[in-house]
């Protein structure tokens, strides 16, 4: 059980103003959308990710998530190699409006750089963030 | 996009029944109009398994009144209009002189002298135009756009569901007909149709803005427990698409003829004359025309309007509109091809973000409901 800010931010994560949340494990990130995208996005219906190896650049747009009505732009919130992804949201897209910080996340990335986490907000400062929006 | 003088949406009459329902809202047709409540795919399943009520104010409604209104409308449209009896709804489509659309519409013959004509809300403001262009003796046109509510209801429990609330026998009402009876809430019988752009039996409920809250309310404060859902126009979307139904400014538009659109059932060529019959009976006879073809994608990548299609390696259309087709379990979409490539079992590539995507072509519609 994940410990939960207000509006259901979970503590223990960083997230990006684009609306994507990072978990780190020592200089490996598991990224996905947090819970406010997933709802305003609605019932996800595609997920496009860079292929395993692939070298991504903080903040460029590396894939797309497709909701019934509309293509969006995945920005990364972090750089490096990818090392893992989501596989079971080709036949299960719906988990990410389900478990958006479970069995919803997109991908994994080997960190090139790790101060690019200064860059990136605390579940505080989103959580102010979407409360704005 | 059409807005009112100040450049404001407008809104509905059941503009805050949408925001207490938890609505999210958009701009469509120069309205605020609810795109989901809850989910679309959620809106989606309610209206093919119970049913669902959704907003359609927005939607066009021109009175027609005279003895001129049949002979006048033939010579506008490519449908019949004249030989329509009181009571019967038709589908048809206003054309420019090339044989494009201008709309299509839903003619509703009230009695010998009315009518009431129901074109899409983001051509209200082009088709009024279009009617009041034309010359006509013994025709009088109101024009109550944004005046008048309308709500549909649809899928396979409306009947049961709307019956308690309505005066007429609902199951003796033929699918296209129409009927003007009381309805509880209402100080005055309105017009209900079985007509709907869904797939699924159903009604469509033409009435005062004023009183569209009560029966809203109404229709949902019995049957919503059992699974009468509000929808948007997410849902409407989706559910026209699967059923093959076209969607104005998609299948058709002013470059996008009816028979290009797969319409060619609508257009009766032994009307003696009628505004786009020379233009239409040339397209047909030279046969080379794109047209529209249902498409089925392989694999998870949604097709969207506007990605190339490709027959055989070469350029052969655009896609015209696509989506995930919950009901067939499959992305489907359409096509404005080339003919050959429009043929039943066509194998096409979609290119989507510079991958091309393989698709097969169908006959649509995709999704047709079980016979009751």
């Amino acid at each position: 059980m994940m410990t939960e800010m207000a509006n259901g931010v979970p503590a223990g994560l960083l997230y990006s103003k684009e609306h994507e949340w990072v978990k780190l494990d020592g200089d490996v990130a598991t990224v996905g959308i947090t819970d406010y995208a997933q709802s305003s996005l609605g019932d996800i219906v595609y997920v496009e990710m860079p292929r395993m190896g692939a070298t991504i650049t903080q903040f460029d747009s590396i894939g797309v998530v497709e909701s019934v009505k509309a293509v969006s732009d995945i920005f990364t919130p972090v750089g490096g190699e990818i090392v893992g992804t989501n596989g079971e949201l080709d036949s299960d897209p719906a988990s990410v409006n389900s478990d958006p910080y479970g069995q919803g996340w997109f991908y994994k990335v080997k960190l090139n750089d790790m101060s690019q986490t200064a860059n990136l907000l605390t579940p505080e400062q989103y959580e102010q963030l979407i409360a704005e929006s | 996009m059409t807005t009112d003088a100040s450049g404001t949406l407008r809104r509905t009459a059941l503009h805050d029944a949408h925001l207490a329902l938890g609505a999210r809202m958009v701009p469509f047709g120069g309205f605020e109009m609810p795109v989901q409540y809850t989910s679309i795919l959620k809106e989606h399943e309610a209206v093919r398994k119970r049913a669902g009520l959704f907003d359609l104010s927005h939607m066009g409604q021109f009175m027609l009144t005279g003895a001129g209104v049949g002979e006048w409308a033939e010579a506008l449209t490519v449908n019949k209009v004249a030989n329509m009896k009181p009571g019967q709804a038709r589908y048809n489509i206003f054309t420019n002189d090339r044989g494009g659309a201008h709309d299509d519409v839903i003619f509703y013959r009230l009695d010998e002298d009315r009518w009431l004509l129901v074109v899409n809300a983001s051509n209200a403001d082009k088709m009024w135009g279009v009617v009041t262009a034309a010359p006509a003796s013994g025709v009088e046109l109101v024009n109550l756009h944004g005046e008048r509510a309308l709500i549909a209801i649809q899928g396979p429990r409306s009947v049961e569901w709307l019956q308690p609330y309505v005066e007429a026998d609902l199951a003796a009402l033929k699918y296209y007909a129409c009927a003007e009876t009381r309805v509880k809430g209402t100080r005055e019988p309105i017009v209900i149709a079985r007509t709907g752009y869904t797939g699924e039996d159903g009604f469509e409920l033409f009435l005062p803005s004023d009183e569209a809250t009560g029966v809203w309310d109404l229709l949902l404060a019995e049957n919503r427990r059992h699974g009468l859902e509000p929808c948007g126009l997410g849902a409407r979307d989706v559910l026209r698409l699967e059923a093959g139904m076209p969607l104005y400014g998609h299948e058709m538009t002013e470059e996008i003829t009816p028979l290009q659109a797969g319409l060619a059932w609508a257009i009766k060529f032994d009307k003696p004359a009628f505004r786009a019959k020379e233009a239409l009976l040339a397209q047909r006879d030279a046969g080379d025309y794109a047209r529209i073809a249902g498409l089925v994608m392989e694999g998870r990548v949604p097709a969207r309007s506007g990605y190339p299609v490709f027959a055989n390696g070469a350029r052969a259309g655009e896609i015209r509109s696509g989506s995930w087709g919950p009901s067939v379990d499959k992305n489907i979409g359409t096509a404005l091809v080339e003919p050959a490539a429009a043929a039943e079992g066509a194998s096409l590539e979609v290119e989507v973000r510079g991958v091309r995507h393989r698709a097969t072509v169908v006959l649509m519609p995709f999704y047709k409901r079980p016979k009751p």
